[in-house]
């Protein structure tokens, strides 16, 4: 105990030094936690994806491939499928807001049977049945813009020539933030119609829940097979995989995000090495002294490596901090780009960032120790006399 | 403080000789010095600068070790010893008193001399007695929770005398304990000392340039050039008349 209070008050010593340094490590460490608070997202949302049984069928050229709206009987009357609807990204602006949360064009008969998690009021979903215009959102976009079931949404099209005047008829609650409105993909389509415009009738995705995940691969065989000699050949695949494959559109992120996460910590190492190794110039007389006392080399090692790694973790522990807070402030303000709550992507991606600060204090401490713990008491007690 | 077996030889030096290697450069420190100090002697090395004199007490603290001859302390041969063996000795036979005070500056009096006590595996409270002990003895015991820089030079001294004794140690070394002092402090730290000598019958070594510090002594050796060239015994009927 006594060991710690001394490193404790080595540590005040020169407090503008060691709260420079803390500090270092701190911002940079933040730096790297929404760093990979970003990647640990993309695994919540993949191993999310990878419990539900679902699939999700498009076109073989991808996003811009048409997939006709009978498609969606077609993958009904699959054997395993339980429940199917069509899910057309609309992309509105509301308001000045180019991006204020995700818009699908569904089929409110089946939406909440491919999604059995989300739950609804069943007067508010038999509302949304039969309200052409109307439209369920997530309880988070509600609550943050203090929005109510009978209010209006007006969304501007942006992808399509046609602007939604929407009334909320219910409100849903889902496990996880979908930050996500769905409305009825007929009213699209109607008055897609009328503006003329060329590519009517489209499902754009479709979403399909299997009965059983051990049926999964016979489905989408199944599917891609009967579409294939079509004019509009499928691609059909598990949600995960699809998720994964928004993951891969990043190409490289991901290890790019890794190396600079290494990079932080070892240019870091050298700031907190330097540091450390001016603390121990200055106090060669006093370690001699404790040397001569008595005090053992090992302890003497592990004192300076002590303080060491007592700076890197307090700024561990006040990055991480920082970098929590702020992805969680991102998360409350932009959820469309942040849809993860700190606490849903916790685990293993918050320890690196403390893991990291651990190894950044042996690192830098341990030669500074070494010498120090080596270091010869008569040459030490010389420098002064 | 127990002061038992009056008489018991504590320091043996045979032969001994000190060389510094320097970059090829052999610097020969000591050769051929002899000495012997018996339980409650207090001896005083003096001499010029760059004679030895430091490098001497440290070999007899087990702060380094000869080059050849022997050098036996409390039963230990400090030659033969190796670092980790040295440490551990130093810990429970020596307690050390420098020019410069060298306490810790970011403990208090109080931490200052416990320090030593850590290395023990005294309970806190057996730690706490230990210290206030000998905080009582150079007179602190006031002064505990102050830090060294709130302390004058005499009194970081004492504290560091009390750090110095608080283990019991059998031989306390001192290089230059007044060189850094004023003259009343110093004659203070002298006191202390020449009460730790007899009262507590500490055998001590202290190295000095003043001769008025070396008087206090029962015994002053000179060191000139690495050989020892004179040495003076004390008379008791001297020390009475002081
Ligand atoms: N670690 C060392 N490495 C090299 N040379 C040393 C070392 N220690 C002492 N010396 C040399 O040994 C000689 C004696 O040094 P020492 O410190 O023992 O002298 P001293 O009598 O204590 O002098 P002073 O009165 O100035 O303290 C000096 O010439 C010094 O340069
Ligand atoms: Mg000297």
């Amino acid at each position: 105990m006594k060991t710690f209070k001394y490193i404790w008050r080595n540590i005040r010593r020169n407090p503008i030094r060691s709260l420079l340094t803390i500090l270092s490590v701190g911002f940079s460490l933040a730096l790297m936690t929404v760093l990979y608070g970003f990647l640990a997202s993309q695994e919540t949302w993949k191993n999310g994806a990878a419990q539900a049984n679902r699939i999700v069928v498009m076109n073989i050229q991808g996003f811009s491939g048409k997939l006709p709206i009978s498609s969606v009987d077609d993958v009904r009357s699959t054997k395993s499928v339980a429940a199917a609807v069509p899910f057309a990204w609309f992309g509105g602006s509301y308001q000045d807001e180019q991006m204020p949360f995700a818009q699908f064009a569904t089929d409110p008969e089946y939406v909440f049977n491919v999604w059995p998690e989300y739950s609804i009021p069943p007067e508010q979903l038999e509302a949304f049945k039969t309200n052409r215009q109307g439209c369920v959102l997530d309880r988070r976009i509600a609550e943050r813009r203090g929005w109510k079931v009978g209010d209006r949404v007006p969304l501007k099209g942006a992808i399509y020539p046609f602007d939604l005047d929407l009334e909320i008829s219910g409100i849903f609650d889902s496990p996880k933030n979908t930050d996500s409105l769905y409305f009825h993909w007929d009213y699209l389509n109607e008055g897609l119609k009328q503006q003329s415009y060329p590519n009517i009738d489209n499902a754009g995705t479709i979403f399909a829940r299997i009965s059983s995940s051990d049926s999964i691969p016979t489905v989408i065989k199944s599917i891609d097979d009967k579409f294939g000699s079509s004019d509009t050949p499928t691609r059909s695949q598990t949600e995960a995989a699809f998720a994964q494959m928004f993951v891969d559109m990043l190409g490289n992120v991901q290890v790019l995000i890794r190396n600079i996460g290494l990079a932080v910590v070892f240019s870091l190492s050298l700031v907190t090495a330097n540091s450390m190794a001016m603390a121990m110039r200055e106090r060669v007389t006093e370690i001699a002294v404790l040397k001569a006392i008595g005090f053992p080399r090992s302890r003497v090692l592990f004192m300076v490596l002590g303080e060491a790694c007592a700076i890197a973790m307090l700024g561990g522990f006040l990055g991480v901090g920082m970098g929590c807070l702020f992805l969680q402030g991102m998360n409350s303000l932009m959820p469309q780009f942040f849809p993860f709550t700190v606490l849903e992507m916790l685990g293993p991606w918050i320890s690196y960032g403390l893991i990291a600060a651990a190894v950044l204090g042996l690192i830098s401490g341990i030669v500074p120790a070494i010498r120090a713990a080596q270091m010869s008491v008569i040459d030490g007690l010389r420098r002064l006399a | 403080m127990s002061n038992s077996n009056a008489g018991e030889t504590v320091v043996v030096v045979r032969d001994v000789c000190k060389e510094f290697h320097r970059e090829k450069l052999t610097i020969p420190v000591l050769s051929g010095i002899n000495l012997q100090l018996s339980e409650g002697d207090y001896l005083a090395l003096m001499g010029p600068s760059g004679s030895g004199k430091t490098t001497l007490l440290n070999l007899i603290a087990g702060l380094d070790r000869p080059t050849s001859g022997d050098v036996v302390v409390c039963g230990q041969n400090l030659g033969q010893s190796s670092e980790g063996e040295l440490a551990k000795w130093r810990s429970r036979h020596v307690g050390f008193i420098f020019q410069m005070y060298n306490l810790i500056p970011v403990l208090t009096a109080y931490e200052n001399v416990e320090l030593p006590l850590t290395l023990t595996s005294l309970s806190r409270r057996q730690r706490d007695d230990h210290v206030k002990a000998a905080l009582e003895v150079v007179g602190l015991q006031d002064r505990m929770d102050h830090y060294p820089r709130q302390l004058s030079g005499g009194q970081e001294q004492r504290v560091a005398i009390a750090r110095a004794i608080v283990t019991d140690p059998t031989l306390l070394v001192a290089d230059e304990p007044t060189g850094d002092l004023d003259a009343r402090s110093a004659t203070e730290i002298l006191e202390l000392m020449h009460r730790l000598n007899t009262e507590f019958r500490k055998t001590i070594v202290m190295v000095t340039h003043d001769p008025n510090a070396a008087d206090r002594a029962r015994r002053i050796l000179h060191l000139e050039k690495g050989l020892l060239v004179s040495e003076v015994v004390e008379s008791r009927t001297k020390k009475a008349v002081q």
